[in-house]
């Protein structure tokens, strides 16, 4: 069975991606959770998790935050609330939180996202044996290597199939200190990129919020050519991130993969289909966006 | 209050051995693999032994570190490895890879390991989870500040180690793959190509596909995450009365140079502190010596706030370096006053020279005659290694070193 994990960016397109066959939806607070398309409070995911549990649909919050001591501090009264709420999961990334959960007898299963630092099988088996229930792998890994680790883990693993990849997190205001060097002081450091002097093509995404500076591949990934043999090689989990794919749009292509799915579980998944799937998905990709298969096509000597 | 231990890093054997002689309680090394500086000098089994053995002479430790994130492969053999290290007597392994800490512990069990910056810990449960898994040490992310070091030592038995001096990564370690992405060059494996260094356009998109560039300035200044350099020289009250186990200088890359002059300023202040913390006095003296080897403009980092734009490398910076290494003593011999050196660059007659040795020895000289080994007078020492001989009136030792400073 095909699972499809998407980030939500409000109550209302929740709604559509629960209904349009996302399996489980990733939100959460941008105090405990990383990049996310919004920030929901505990209200918010209370009432998120009621209408996706309607549906069939199941909740993991992201806490998969880099936390300081002030943050670890809260992090016992709000993993309770959201056992009281009955999230379904959350997703680790701060050895810190498999403690506080450890120390405080909290029950949440946990899927262990610590981006860039997933990639070797028994780097997931340890955080196995520690509780977690599945791992999000690093998007830095090539298919190769991707099978190398699902044929030694008991547990799910997570894929992104589409959406960006985020490159470099830094602690450091890296936008702002710029602004306020050149005198050119702004209100919201978003919606901005880079581009290296000799490539003027490159177009690396790059914010500032309360976890700090976010630099982003140039291509946001896009593995719909690949889906049947990434469910031949086991890996059935598929995470879409929507941090820059808004609104009706991101909905739209997770219908998407619905129909992937779809014809993949009923063995009707062709070259024709997957063709005809990539095209739509072109189409619907935010124009000043560039798609492509990140590591995955990329051989594991390719990098050094 | 307990004394913190002064961790220098070593590129090759030679610089072990300096570091030691400049001050440092302990060292760290890297191995041929399963490290993060895969351009930096390694040491092999046999080199290892012999740091060990020198070592322990000085009442010195080794660790090694062997901090990469794994992927499928990369652990083969890395179990033989620990074990082989333990058996030579390092005092430790910096790892940052879950994977590897596995290994290490079941596989060579009594070898401790202390956890690499690169896994980012900034907050006490997470020294409290690795503490539970059997760690010795854990290695501050660089971005926790001092406060948050004061609380996590009301929180932790584990040792804390956290970097004083050096070049600073800019993202949270481990967290960064610009490399991987720019220039295929695995960040987390060695390969780091230094993407943050570079300088980039920034643009602005106010409608979909309408790009608009921010760069401003006069000059037109470029988008850059380059950081100044750290060093906490006048905060070494501050990092000892926290309880700070392990004080560490950044730099397996760095020359001797660097690092026996870096490993003896902090000797100076950490023993003037801990000998007398009442009237313990910060030293301009021991900031002026850094400076001679610094490479970018100095900073605290993370631990009094958040760095701003004036801990980023924009606009015009001062000359750096400073000095140049020139020689370093082999013998000295005092009833004549003749010392030997062995040159390291180009030098002569007229020189303004400084020499400076373990203990904060200094001497300043002005070269008027010099010789070559043959004792036949010469007015430059051009050839790398050459020896030449100089008169001194006042006494040096081996492995003193000798600078001058670089014309304006």
């Amino acid at each position: 069975m095909i699972q499809i994990i998407a980030t939500a960016e409000s109550a209302e397109q929740a709604q559509a991606l629960a209904e349009t066959g996302v399996n489980t939806l990733l939100v959460g607070e941008d105090e405990f959770g990383l990049r996310l398309p919004a920030s929901f409070t505990l209200e918010e995911i209370g009432a998120l998790t009621n209408m996706a549990h309607h549906r069939g649909a199941k909740v993991c919050v992201a806490v998969n935050a880099v936390m300081h001591n002030d943050r670890i501090r809260k992090l016992p009264a709000y993993l309770l609330a959201l056992r009281k709420i009955g999230v379904d999961a959350i997703s680790v990334g701060d050895p810190g939180a498999v403690q506080v959960m450890r120390t405080h007898q909290i029950d949440i299963p946990y899927v262990y996202d610590a981006h860039t630092l997933v990639t070797n099988a028994r780097q997931i088996n340890f955080w196995t044996k520690r509780g977690a229930v599945g791992a999000v792998l690093a998007r830095e890994l090539t298919f190769e290597e991707i099978k190398a680790i699902a044929a030694q883990v008991s547990v799910p693993l997570e894929i992104l199939v589409y959406g960006a990849t985020c490159i470099h997190q830094s602690k450091r205001p890296l936008v702002d200190n710029y602004l306020q060097f050149t005198e050119q002081p702004r209100e919201s450091k978003k919606g901005f990129f880079l581009s290296e002097p000799k490539q003027p093509d490159t177009h690396y995404s790059i914010y500032e919020d309360r976890n700090g500076t976010h630099i982003f591949a140039t291509d946001d990934v896009n593995l719909v050519p690949y889906l049947g043999e990434l469910a031949e090689a086991g890996l059935r989990v598929w995470k879409m991130d929507g941090i820059f794919t808004r609104g009706e749009t991101f909905v739209n292509i997770a219908g998407l993969l619905a129909e992937a799915r779809r014809a993949i579980e009923a063995g009707q998944w062709t070259a024709e289909t997957a063709a005809s799937l990539n095209e739509r998905i072109k189409d619907l990709h935010p124009k000043e966006r560039s798609l492509g298969e990140g590591f995955f096509t990329k051989q594991a000597d390719d990098v050094q | 209050m307990k004394k913190p231990e002064l961790l220098a890093p070593a590129g090759t054997l030679e610089k072990l051995k300096i570091a030691i002689r400049y001050g440092a309680d302990a060292v760290y090394i890297g191995g041929n693999q399963y490290g993060l500086r895969s351009r930096a000098g390694n040491f092999n089994l046999d080199e290892m032994r012999e740091g060990v053995a020198f070592a322990k002479a000085f009442g010195a430790k080794v660790y090694v570190a062997a901090n990469m994130v794994t992927h499928e492969g990369d652990e083969v053999g890395v179990g033989d490895y620990f074990r082989s290290l333990r058996d030579i007597g390092i005092h430790a392994v910096i790892v940052s890879d879950p994977a590897l800490i596995e290994i290490c512990a079941t596989e060579a069990p009594g070898l401790p390991i202390h956890l690499s910056t690169q896994a980012s810990a900034a907050n006490y449960e997470t020294l409290n989870f690795w503490h539970s898994e059997g760690l010795e040490r854990v290695v501050l992310a660089r971005e926790v500040s001092m406060d948050e070091i004061a609380e996590m030592r009301k929180n932790t038995e584990v040792e804390i180690e956290t970097f004083i001096h050096g070049a600073m990564c800019i993202s949270y370690s481990g967290r960064c793959v610009l490399s991987n992405y720019m220039s295929a060059r695995d960040a987390n494996r060695g390969g780091c190509s230094q993407s943050c260094r570079w300088k980039y356009d920034l643009y602005e998109m106010p409608k979909p596909g309408v790009r608009q560039s921010v760069l401003a300035g006069e000059p037109v200044e470029e988008f850059s995450m380059s950081a100044v350099d750290l060093s906490m020289i006048r905060h070494i009250p501050d990092l000892v009365k926290n309880g700070v186990d392990s004080l560490k200088i950044e730099g397996r890359m760095k020359s001797i140079h660097y690092v026996s002059t870096v490993c003896n300023v902090y000797r100076q202040a950490i023993d003037a502190y801990c000998a007398d913390p009442e009237h313990y006095e910060f030293q301009q003296a021991w900031e002026d010596e850094l400076w001679k080897v610094a490479q970018r403009e100095l900073s605290t980092g993370f631990y009094y706030g958040v760095p701003t734009e004036d801990q980023q490398l924009f606009g015009k910076r001062r000359k750096i370096p400073a000095y140049s290494f020139i020689g370093q003593v082999l013998e000295y011999d005092s009833t004549t006053g003749i010392a030997a050196i062995e040159q390291r660059n180009n030098f002569g007659v007229g020189d303004e020279v400084e020499f400076y040795g373990p203990g904060f020895t200094h001497y300043h000289y002005r070269i008027e005659e010099m010789w070559d080994e043959n004792n036949q007078p010469i007015d430059r020492a051009p050839n790398p290694m050459m020896i030449v001989k100089l008169k001194v009136d006042a006494p040096l030792k081996p492995f003193d070193m000798m600078r001058k400073a670089l014309p304006d």
